[in-house]
């Protein structure tokens, strides 16, 4: 089996940790943001970024080992895709679980002064 | 165990803790303060050790089961319980969003008596997970803090642009 054959796995379930680690660096998450108006191949992404095509290649193995994008079957030119379910999915998660206790505990703040509001109308009668 | 298997949240409330406690194990004052903008209903409250919390949550189409099963109840101190997904048979299942997030989470909460205010630690720590559920919840977890930056707008930029 070729290396490009190789490469061309699709990834099997990529982990939330994946995801997270492919967006914790500014020039992958420009590309994705670049990806969401449309595909683009190694090409068309090294001349706004300024860096190599290689260095371009790599950013993309490693958005596509995490699940965010996919490559075209062109051989000659895979253009890159945005893959924006799998983002979705987790920013979503992130988000909601760093409201979870966040905004139910503004919410218990309230209740708590509604209590002392009432206790003190009980006192006063 | 790594630090990031574990996730702390402390808040310091302006009330002394009898009444802090009293919203904690109340059903009808929980309801009304847990859960993210949501209705909560609480289908079984038994708040003592091997007791069992049933809790929904509904926002417009969407509703969330859980199950917690109390561990220990120290009256003015501590609560723990296990929390679990649930599907409509409250039976526990992994979470239809995100496959790898832990199944099984000790929440440990703890009050502590300041006088006029009330300080309350909260600790999640996911109990028994694979190595995958344990990954899941550290990205989570190592994330919460970080944001990275500006990165997030970026990242809202990328969804705003998908939807459109």
């Amino acid at each position: 089996m070729s290396v490009m054959q190789a490469m061309n796995i699709p990834p099997a379930d990529p982990g939330l940790d994946a995801i997270f680690g492919a967006l914790a660096d500014p020039t992958r998450r420009a590309i994705l943001t670049r990806l969401a108006h449309g595909p683009a191949t190694v090409t068309e992404l090294v001349a706004p970024f300024e860096i190599s095509q290689p260095a371009v290649s790599r950013h993309l193995k490693v958005l596509e080992g995490a699940g965010l994008i996919e490559r075209g079957i062109d051989e000659q030119r895979r253009p890159a895709k945005l893959r924006a379910a799998n983002l979705a999915q987790a920013v979503e998660w992130l988000t909601q679980f760093r409201a979870f206790w966040g905004s139910s505990f503004d919410q218990l703040d309230d209740l708590l002064k509604v209590m002392k509001q009432q206790d003190v109308r009980t006192e006063d009668e | 165990m790594s630090e990031l298997s574990e996730f702390v949240i402390e808040r310091t409330f302006d009330a002394p803790v009898g009444m802090v406690w009293k919203t904690w194990s109340d059903p009808e004052l929980l309801s009304r303060w847990y859960g993210p903008g949501v209705e909560t209903i609480i289908h079984e409250f038994d708040l003592r050790p091997g007791g069992c919390w049933r809790n929904e949550m509904r926002w417009g189409e969407n509703v969330d089961l859980s199950r917690m099963d109390f561990q220990e109840v120290i009256e003015d101190q501590k609560i723990s319980w296990l929390h679990y997904s649930v599907d409509e048979n409250w039976e526990v299942t992994s979470s239809p969003k995100m496959p790898d997030w832990p199944r099984s989470i000790l929440t440990t909460v703890t009050f502590h008596d300041e006088g006029d205010s009330t300080k309350v630690l909260l600790k999640l720590e996911p109990v028994d997970a694979t190595p995958a559920e344990l990954a899941c919840f550290s990205a989570v977890v190592a994330n919460m803090g970080k944001g990275w930056g500006g990165g997030f707008a970026i990242i809202d930029e990328i969804l705003a642009e998908m939807r459109a």
